[in-house]
């Protein structure tokens, strides 16, 4: 009565599942350069010294910390077109969902960052000479980004994750894919199986990675 | 210019709020589930027996590495199979989430208890408590403590995460909308509302948590954040 497992049809619907993965590469790292990059801006906001700028960027990090990422995604499909009247893909709408979640986390990293730098370095650079942007530039960002690298790849593996999302408005990624090969076959079991068992593959030496990175840190800080 | 209407959105909020409801009760089950869950899979990893620490160490990898959705759809559409059972959306979205909540929370309460101090395990043990002893009166009540923050902060993911069960047609928030927003031919002014009542219901969890955190720094031993 035990159920024979069968991985031979996914063998055979290979190509489908590479398609997949492409698409899950793609809008990953277009996701992790968007986020990462609009997070820095929004991190700069956040600790600027004009109050507008602080206050926007506080709204936006609470906004989208506060929500789920999926309702973000459906808003900017189904929402979005009705306010702007243009139309979004399925693509765009993941986009602009995980990018900017992600912008809201890792700001709040880049912040954790910039402020750990003692405020003496900051002094001892404006007292040489040194404009506020070429000290936050030369002095304070280099330390600060090493010290929250590893806080960084966690959030990349986080974004990795989070493409699966984009399947439910039926861009092409791995997640997406998978459901087609096993509508078509019947057989969900392997299908689901060989997909989590690619996200894990991929991921998991990320993830190691990530734990070596942590420990040299520790070490040498 | 488009011109904004919620009137649709303010006579269906019955509608909305059921989901809130079911959101709520689906959070609620896997936090109770996942802790217990998190805490014998932390213990079990750190026994120092390979035949349980192999096994707990992999369900924590596996389940913190591949993607929430993936889980979701292998507990609803595969599982069933191998078990030959009826899975509805209600069961799969619980176990997977227990599961999955677990597997996050035994790290922090493996930081938890590895952060308290060897010595006092050690005096515990000098002074002829067994190590279940040692563990539940000693290390424990110290190691929840400093982990609160890091519980609380898993908790508000695990409650964000639960809109993925929308996707196999369980009546959560984010269910209830989607049908609303097809129903109303009002997308924008549902889906904003929807995002407002989670910003809103997100923000006063997070809010009670910072409160009760303040409380417990303020009678000493807790982890700075």
């Amino acid at each position: 009565m035990a159920y024979r497992w069968d991985f031979a049809p996914i063998l055979d619907n290979w190509q489908a599942l590479a398609a997949g993965i492409a698409g899950t590469l793609r809008l990953f790292l277009v996701c992790l350069v968007l986020g990462l990059g609009f997070g820095l801006l929004v991190a700069l906001m956040r600790i600027a010294r004009q109050r507008p700028l602080r206050w926007l960027a506080i709204g936006f990090i609470e906004f989208f910390r506060n929500t789920p990422v999926l309702v973000q995604i459906l808003w900017f499909y189904f929402a979005l077109p009705m306010l702007v009247a243009v139309e979004i893909s399925p693509f765009m709408a993941a986009i602009l969902g995980i990018s900017l979640n992600s912008a809201a986390y890792s700001a709040e990293i880049y912040r954790g960052g910039i402020q750990s730098i003692e405020p003496g370095q900051w002094e001892a650079a404006r007292s040489i000479g040194m404009s506020g942007f070429q000290t936050l530039r030369r002095i304070v960002l280099p330390q600060a980004l090493r010290r929250v690298l590893p806080a960084l790849t966690n959030r990349g593996i986080e974004i990795f994750k989070m493409t699966t999302l984009a399947s439910v408005v039926a861009y092409v990624e791995l997640l997406h894919q998978g459901k087609l090969v096993a509508s078509l076959n019947f057989n969900p079991l392997e299908v689901y199986t060989v997909v989590g068992a690619l996200f894990f593959l991929i991921l998991y030496p990320l993830v190691r990675a990530t734990y070596a990175l942590e420990r040299r840190l520790a070490r040498s800080d | 210019m488009y011109s904004w209407n919620f009137a649709p959105v303010l006579a269906n909020s019955d509608l909305l709020l059921a989901g809130l409801w079911n959101t709520l009760a689906l959070t609620f089950v896997a936090l109770a589930g996942g802790l217990p869950v998190g805490l014998a899979l932390a213990l079990a990893r750190l026994s120092g027996t390979r035949s349980l620490s192999v096994p707990a160490g992999i369900v924590i990898e596996v389940f913190r590495t591949t993607p929430p959705l993936v889980q979701l759809f292998w507990f609803y559409f595969g599982l069933p199979i191998v078990l030959n059972v009826e899975m509805t959306p209600y069961l799969a979205a619980a176990l997977t989430f227990t599961i999955q909540s677990g597997a996050f929370f035994a790290e922090i309460f493996r930081a938890g208890i590895v952060s308290v101090d060897k010595g006092q395990r050690e005096a515990a043990r000098a002074i002829g408590m067994s190590s279940t002893q040692t563990m539940a009166r000693i290390v424990l009540p110290q190691a929840v403590k400093r982990m609160f923050p890091a519980m609380m902060e898993r908790s508000i993911e695990l409650m964000k995460t639960t809109t993925l069960v929308a996707t196999v047609s369980y009546a959560d928030l984010l269910y209830q909308a989607n049908e609303l927003a097809q129903k109303t031919f009002r997308p924008l002014e549902v889906f904003t509302a929807a995002a407002l009542i989670y910003f809103v219901t997100i923000s006063l969890f997070s809010a009670l948590g910072a409160l009760v955190e303040r409380r417990m720094a303020a009678s000493g031993e807790m982890a700075a954040r």
